[in-house]
């Protein structure tokens, strides 16, 4: 009996170790399993002896192999169906729990779990049970209904409605991120748009939010990854694309078609994914170790290690609100001193409310420092200072305008308007009777006869033929288009001087829109000479040192005259002044990195600071830019945070999708807006229908992304046609917004 | 001149057939196309007598321009000629014809005169600024709605002062055309909830919610002034006027006569001649300003009372060139072919006469013969024509694309089309022998055929021959 | 009576149909990669978003297009005079052999045992709006159709008028005309299935399904 269960412990074992190195070490595989061959075969000598024996060759061919583990190895370890999961941890780490976010298959989203959980601490005689909201991904040990901890949604949209009662109740949220990613369903309310919500909300939790990475893949980890501490399991990985997903992009793969182990060996390498590098550079906080190759259900010590890390992070949050007393100091002192048994002390998991604000403006500080030198600044320190003089003399120039000057000229205003209409009000009571009078004897005014019959002025007279004012150089070709359309509408072929000059690529006939380039955007939708850009010294870097990127930067550096994928400038409509930023596709595919980030998150900040609307034109984005691995992810929740303290400062945010929009940036800082338009034809969503066809094994319909579908789940406001942009940008500016928009 | 143009002839049916035979009689090479729906069509086996290997392709429509150019380059042609309909009047194929990189000479007005023409509210604003009366009221889009309604009080008030009865008001979407977003009202009342129909109506048509507010003239004769200019655009001159009042419920023309009055024998309550003379003269002056440099046609309504307005410009040669060439004489010569000129000048050649040396003479009756039932609505009949036949006489010219045919080789009528069948044009030397000659022509013009229900064909000539007494009366 | 036996036998003499493949438009030509004998491919994918083999390029205005296999056969000529050259609109450049499927088969069965509604003139057809409501929303096959009843309406020259069918009662067991097409007179419209026929019509169709090996 005793035999066959040690046995089969070993066996696993074996097996664990043969599967998480996918065909590696085979001698030492080979070793183990003969050995194992060997004790189960003989039974006649001493049992104990050959268990011992074998157990430690075990552990020592696993210390030899720790040492070897490479990134994908560990990507392996963290999908095994032996790595601990959420349900491990809920029975382990904390002392009690109910689940309330379903129970098993009987939920919305099986891979999301949601339990309210208590710690258990002593202090002196005292017990107190602390408790916290935790969510987190279920992957199980390997049932099918799990989805692999792939969220949908609406799993979600569950998450944050549990993260919003724990904010209700004032208990601290503990989310486990067991993630390869978030199940790209773009049904209400939509992989991306609840991502989005989920990063946006999460920035401005009341509450202590701790998170915990075992497998952070992506846009599904950012959603419940907004935290105030970010632990990682020593053999976690933390990455914007899998390392299978980013070999199908560096091999250029079809649909279908499948890389190389030694790409993907490469590419997992290449994208510095692990908890050591994550440390490194600065996007989590803190890595809890764990046992050789990984931690397992059985691995009780493990669990100890990290009860005492979630404890020990939950509490240095709440301190870290509170002004540095005495004896906050030994508190801090204590918490740190590996030695302290943590259940054995007791600090309040609570925050006052007036320090609520502090928790969250420490957290987006926090983000907004990440990064940092993941991009390339050309710009001259002379430019920089006098930048960052103006900014200041800004600062207490629209403090004084707009706080002081227009609160109080708003009210004296409201006072004449009253007393205005009263005015008229009686005005119209005491001279109706002489008006019906006066119209009887309404005679023909030769003035109004002659202009019925001779030339009006007309300003306009001019603009009906007046053309745009940038001009594709496609228009330049004597060459006919046949439109996408053709074969449903029997669009006729269109001529490219006209379509792409006039038309500004609409078919005339379908209304199909062509794609664009950026440039249309940028200089027809504007008043003339308007626009003053601004950083664009700015320049997407390589911080990881990705083979070839900084070729391939080049060449888009060379092609589009370009040094990031984000443009960002000032500019009016119709005198109306705004902050507008452009994700240009032309510039690896609009993708988003550091560089992007940046400049997005200071244009943000120029627009809340100058008291300006913000537009954000996504000309085209594939997502955030791989091979800039987490330097890239951490921009979803960085550019959130930077666009929600703009809104909150009372600014209007407008989004316009066009071509094709994808992955990151729709699933954070474009996703999160409350006003999302997309021009006619254009595309938007989580993921592309080849990146669906590899996860999920689904075929889409080639419509599945189209503006029209986003706008019919909800993700969008409008579609515009392209050439009525200006007129919406302008009619969106005058009707949208709260009343504190500043530009009014 | 002439031998080394080609000119592609982007048309179909009885135009087609005439562009034809103008280019053979200038010694002007020429290249036909056609659909298959048109196979059987006059025009084609016209192009087959008289043209060569390359003088004649099938393409897939006569409303694609690439099929056209990618056939004029194929055919080495040099020119197009559009004839009426399909692009005659697109500004942008003509841009494009002329803009391509192998660039080919558009028959018919330079394209930006055509785009300025084409803008009615811009023709509009060219007259009144150059004092050509034109229809009383806005000539601007109007986006007011307190604008709108006192453009419209001031109208009916307007109206009444000039002594109309029953004033009308239009309210039509300034981006518009054919008919489209037009309502006509009686009452100032009614003119807010019209008004806003309409300019909702333009918003979602249009994308663009301008109205013009325009007097609504009733009981007029609509009358042209066919023009003539070289590519100098210098020198204008006319062929007299066209009246085309004589017209199928659905407002399509189908009979005209030329000149436009005749104060010889008919008494007008205004001064017919002045008028005549009048449009002509402003047909001329706006011809001048924008440098026409083609043949066109200045469409103009007058009322009862003899006031002239104009309503657009027609940039293209029209169906109804051959009956003012019929009374025109160019240095005293019979045999005026407005469509050979329009080709010659179109090429570049000059003009090489003046106004002094066009004199007219006699009238000259169109008569456009159609299979349509004139008491039902004028419905299209469709069917198998088995017999055409008429008597040909010195003053009648026909022209027609309706192939031969018997009993046996019927030609169907394809639906895909405009209905006409054939254009008869009679001549006399005044009225009355005009009128005794349509008589006879229209007794002795035959139409006979059959369609899948066993029907007989119906054809207007009954129509045409009790119209044909009421000719030039008011 | 139907002999179906006998028709099938028919059509297995002779179990494909030979489709030209004819230019969409005038322009300049060039042949694919395929010989006479090759099999091509029909457009496939769950959507049919995948074209079917590219038999010819052709470029007019500098665009050029190609030209797909429409229906899965072999071909079985190709008139390759045309090849590097100027070619008009609807001229036949090849001829493919397409063996038949079973829907297609009981198509053609089909059209044989029903009761064929024709169209009285080259038109386009349109069923009348209330029949045209029901059809979209519970199929063709559930409407009886019965002599007398005013069932289209033939719009010409952008005139509309109603037509009236006649003949036996029956469900609109197969529509053959699309939307906005123009239909040539004596072109079947409709097939009814009387009801006492309707045994005999699922016979011919679970026949095929069971005797029919497709190519």
């Amino acid at each position: 009996m005793e035999l066959a269960k040690k046995t089969k412990q070993l066996t696993d074992r074996l097996n664990y170790i043969r599967e998480i190195f996918g065909g590696k070490h085979q001698e030492d595989i080979m070793l183990l399993e003969s050995r194992l061959e060997e004790f189960k075969n003989n039974t006649s000598t001493n049992f104990e002896e050959a268990l011992t024996s074998l157990e430690d060759l075990f552990s020592f061919i696993e210390k030899k192999l720790e040492e070897k583990l490479t990134p994908m190895d560990k990507v392996r370890i963290v999908r095994h169906p032996q790595r601990i999961c959420l349900k491990d941890i809920l029975e382990n780490v904390y002392d009690n729990y109910t689940e309330i976010g379903g129970q098993d298959e009987h939920t919305n989203d099986p891979a999301v779990l949601i339990a309210r959980a208590y710690i258990t601490r002593r202090h002196g005689r005292k017990t107190y049970n602390q408790s916290v909201m935790v969510i987190g991904h279920e992957k199980g040990h390997g049932e099918e209904f799990r989805n692999g901890g792939s969220a949908k949604p609406w799993g979600n949209a569950k998450a944050l409605h549990y993260m919003h009662v724990a904010e209700t109740e004032g208990i601290p949220v503990h989310s486990y991120i067991f993630t390869p990613g978030g199940d790209p369903v773009e049904e209400y309310p939509g992989a991306a748009q609840q991502i989005a919500k989920n990063i946006y909300e999460m920035a401005g939790l009341s509450v202590p939010v701790i998170s915990m990475i075992s497998e952070g893949g992506s846009g599904g980890a950012e959603a419940f990854g907004l935290a105030d501490k970010r632990l990682m399991l020593s053999h976690g990985y933390y990455s914007v694309i899998s390392p299978e997903g980013a070999a199908a992009i560096e091999g250029r793969l079809k649909r279908g078609e499948r890389s190389s182990p030694e790409l993907i060996e490469q590419c997992a390498k290449n994208l510095h994914l692990t908890a050591q590098d994550n440390l490194a550079f600065g996007y989590i906080d803190k890595i809890i170790q764990e046992p050789l190759l990984g931690a397992r259900p059985y691995h009780y010590d493990f669990f100890r290690t990290l009860r005492q890390e979630i404890i020990r992070a939950t509490d240095e949050v709440i301190l870290s609100v509170y002004g540095l007393s005495l004896r906050k100091i030994g508190k801090l002192r204590r918490l740190q001193d590996p030695e302290t048994n943590l259940d054995e002390t007791y600090i309040r998991w609570h925050i006052r409310r007036s320090k609520r604000s502090d928790l969250i403006e420490n957290r987006q500080n926090k983000f907004l420092r990440m990064s940092k030198k993941s991009y390339v600044n050309r710009q001259n320190l002379l430019g920089a200072l006098t930048e960052t003089w103006s900014e200041q003399w800004r600062e207490v120039y629209n403090r004084l305008v707009y706080d002081f000057y227009h609160k109080q000229r708003k009210n004296y205003k409201n006072f004449l308007e009253e007393i205005e209409a009263d005015w008229l009000a009686f005005k119209e009571k005491s001279s109706k009777p002489f008006k019906n009078a006066y119209n009887k004897v309404r005679r023909i005014d030769p003035a109004a006869q002659e202009e019925l019959t001779t030339l009006s002025k007309w300003d306009d007279a001019d603009g009906r033929n007046s053309n745009w004012k940038w001009i594709s150089p496609r228009a330049k070709e004597d060459r006919a288009i046949t439109c996408t359309n053709s074969a449903i509408h029997g669009c006729v072929d269109l001529w490219a001087p006209d379509l792409y000059n006039e038309f500004a690529g609409v078919c005339t006939n379908c209304g199909h829109h062509f794609p664009m380039e950026y440039q249309w955007f940028m200089y027809n939708c504007f008043d003339e000479n308007s626009i003053y850009e601004f950083n664009n010294e700015w320049e997407a870097g390589n911080p990881l040192n990705f083979p070839t990127l900084d070729e391939r930067l080049e060449e888009a550096r060379k092609k589009t005259n370009l040094r990031s994928s984000c443009i960002t400038y000032e500019a009016r409509i119709d005198d109306m002044k705004c902050v507008v930023a452009i994700l240009a596709a032309p510039f690896r595919g609009g993708s988003v990195g550091a560089a992007e980030g940046a400049k997005l998150i200071s244009a943000i900040d120029r627009a809340r600071r100058k008291r300006y609307p913000l537009i954000i034109y996504s000309h085209g984005t594939a997502g955030i830019r791989i091979q800039e691995g987490t330097h890239g992810v951490i921009q979803m929740p960085r550019v959130t945070i930077a666009i929600r303290r703009y809104l909150r400062a009372g600014g209007l945010y407008l989004v316009l999708y066009d071509t094709n929009s994808f992955g990151g940036p729709v699933a954070s800082f474009l996703g999160c807006a409350h006003y999302q338009f997309a021009m006619r034809s254009s595309n938007i969503g989580f993921a592309g229908p080849g990146v669906i066809k590899n996860t999920t094994g689904i075929d889409v319909p080639p419509d599945h992304h189209n503006c029209y579908k986003a706008l019919s789940r909800g993700h969008i406001q409008g579609v515009w046609d392209r050439r009525d942009t200006r007129t919406n940008l302008k009619q969106a500016l005058l009707t949208m917004g709260g009343r504190n928009l500043y530009y009014r | 001149m002439g031998k080394e143009h080609k000119v592609l002839v982007t048309n179909r049916g009885e135009i087609a057939v005439r562009i034809i035979q103008a280019c053979c009689k200038l010694g002007i090479k020429f290249v036909a196309v056609y659909t298959a729906e048109d196979i059987h069509s006059g025009h084609v086996t016209l192009a087959k007598e008289l043209g060569d290997d390359k003088s004649l392709y099938c393409i897939s429509s006569y409303h694609d321009a690439n099929e056209l150019l990618s056939v004029a380059d194929a055919a080495n042609a040099t020119a197009i000629h559009p004839g009426y309909g399909f692009f005659a009047e697109d500004f942008r194929f003509a841009r494009r014809v002329a803009e391509r990189n192998r660039p080919l000479i558009f028959l018919g007005p330079s394209w930006r005169v055509i785009r300025e023409l084409g803008d009615k509210i811009n023709t509009k604003r060219i007259a009144r600024s150059l004092n050509v009366p034109t229809v009383p009221g806005s000539d601007k889009p109007i986006y007011d709605e307190s604008e709108a309604e006192k453009i419209a009080r001031t109208l009916f008030e307007f109206q009444i002062q000039q002594g109309v009865e029953k004033p009308l008001v239009l309210v039509k979407a300034s981006a518009g055309g054919g008919g489209m977003g037009i309502e006509e009202i009686h009452d100032i009342d009614l003119f807010r909830s019209v008004y806003r129909r309409i300019r909702n109506y333009a918003m979602r048509q249009f994308k663009d919610d301008g109205v013009l507010i325009e007097q609504r003239i009733k009981n007029f004769n609509h009358l042209e002034v066919q023009i003539l200019s070289d590519r100098s655009g210098k020198n204008p001159v006319h062929f007299g006027t066209r009246n085309c009042s004589i017209q199928s419920t659905g407002l399509q023309k189908r009979i005209e006569i030329a000149p436009g009055f005749d104060p010889s024998t008919i008494n007008y309550s205004f001064n017919a001649e002045k008028v005549m003379n009048d449009i002509i003269e402003h047909s001329l002056t706006l011809a001048r300003e924008v440098n026409y440099d083609s043949v066109g046609t200045w469409e103009w309504i007058v009322t009862k009372e003899g006031n002239p307005f104009l309503m657009e410009v027609n940039t293209r040669i029209q169906v109804e060139n051959g009956v003012s060439a019929a009374i025109s004489r160019i240095h005293g010569k019979k045999g005026v072919d407005l469509i050979a000129e329009q080709i010659r000048t179109g090429l570049g050649e000059p003009l090489g006469y003046t106004q002094k040396d066009i004199t007219f003479e006699g009238i000259g009756i169109e008569y456009r013969i159609i299979a349509e039932d004139t008491e039902n609505n004028f419905t299209p009949w469709v069917g198998d024509i088995d017999n055409f036949s008429y008597e040909k006489t010195p003053w009648l010219s026909m022209h027609t694309h309706l192939p031969k045919m018997s009993k046996d080789n019927p030609y169907t009528i394809p639906t895909e089309f405009d209905p006409n069948l054939a254009l008869g044009i009679v001549w006399g030397s005044n009225i009355e022998e005009v009128k005794s000659r349509g008589k006879e022509f229209l007794n002795s013009l035959k139409i006979t055929g059959s369609n899948g229900q066993g029907e007989n064909l119906k054809s207007n000539i009954p129509f045409l021959y009790n119209n044909t007494d009421r000719i030039l009366k008011f | 009576m139907l002999d179906i036996s006998a028709l099938l036998e028919e059509i297995k003499q002779r179990p494909y149909t030979d489709l030209s493949i004819c230019t969409p438009h005038t322009g300049y030509l060039e042949f694919g990669a395929f010989n006479e004998g090759d099999k091509v491919k029909d457009a496939s994918g769950e959507f049919k978003e995948i074209p079917g083999s590219k038999l010819a390029i052709i470029t007019r205005e500098n665009n050029p297009r190609f030209i797909y296999a429409t229906q899965k056969g072999i071909i079985q000529k190709l008139h390759k005079q045309y090849d590097k050259n100027f070619v008009e609109a609807g001229v036949e450049i090849g001829i493919l052999r397409h063996f038949l499927s079973k829907t297609e088969v009981i198509h053609i069965l089909l059209q044989k045992a029903l009761f064929l509604f024709s169209a009285p003139e080259r038109a386009k057809y349109y069923f009348a709006p209330e029949i045209d409501k029901k059809i979209k929303i519970s199929g063709s096959r559930s409407i009886t159709v019965t002599d007398g009843m005013e069932l289209f309406i033939v719009s010409r020259m952008k005139r509309e008028v109603p037509l009236t069918y006649h003949g036996p009662e029956g469900i609109i067991y197969e529509v053959y005309f699309k939307h906005n097409q123009n239909i040539d007179a004596n072109m079947p419209l409709i097939g009814i299935c009387p009801p006492d026929q309707l045994q005999n019509i699922e016979d011919v169709i679970s026949r095929v399904n069971h005797e029919w090996k497709e190519q």
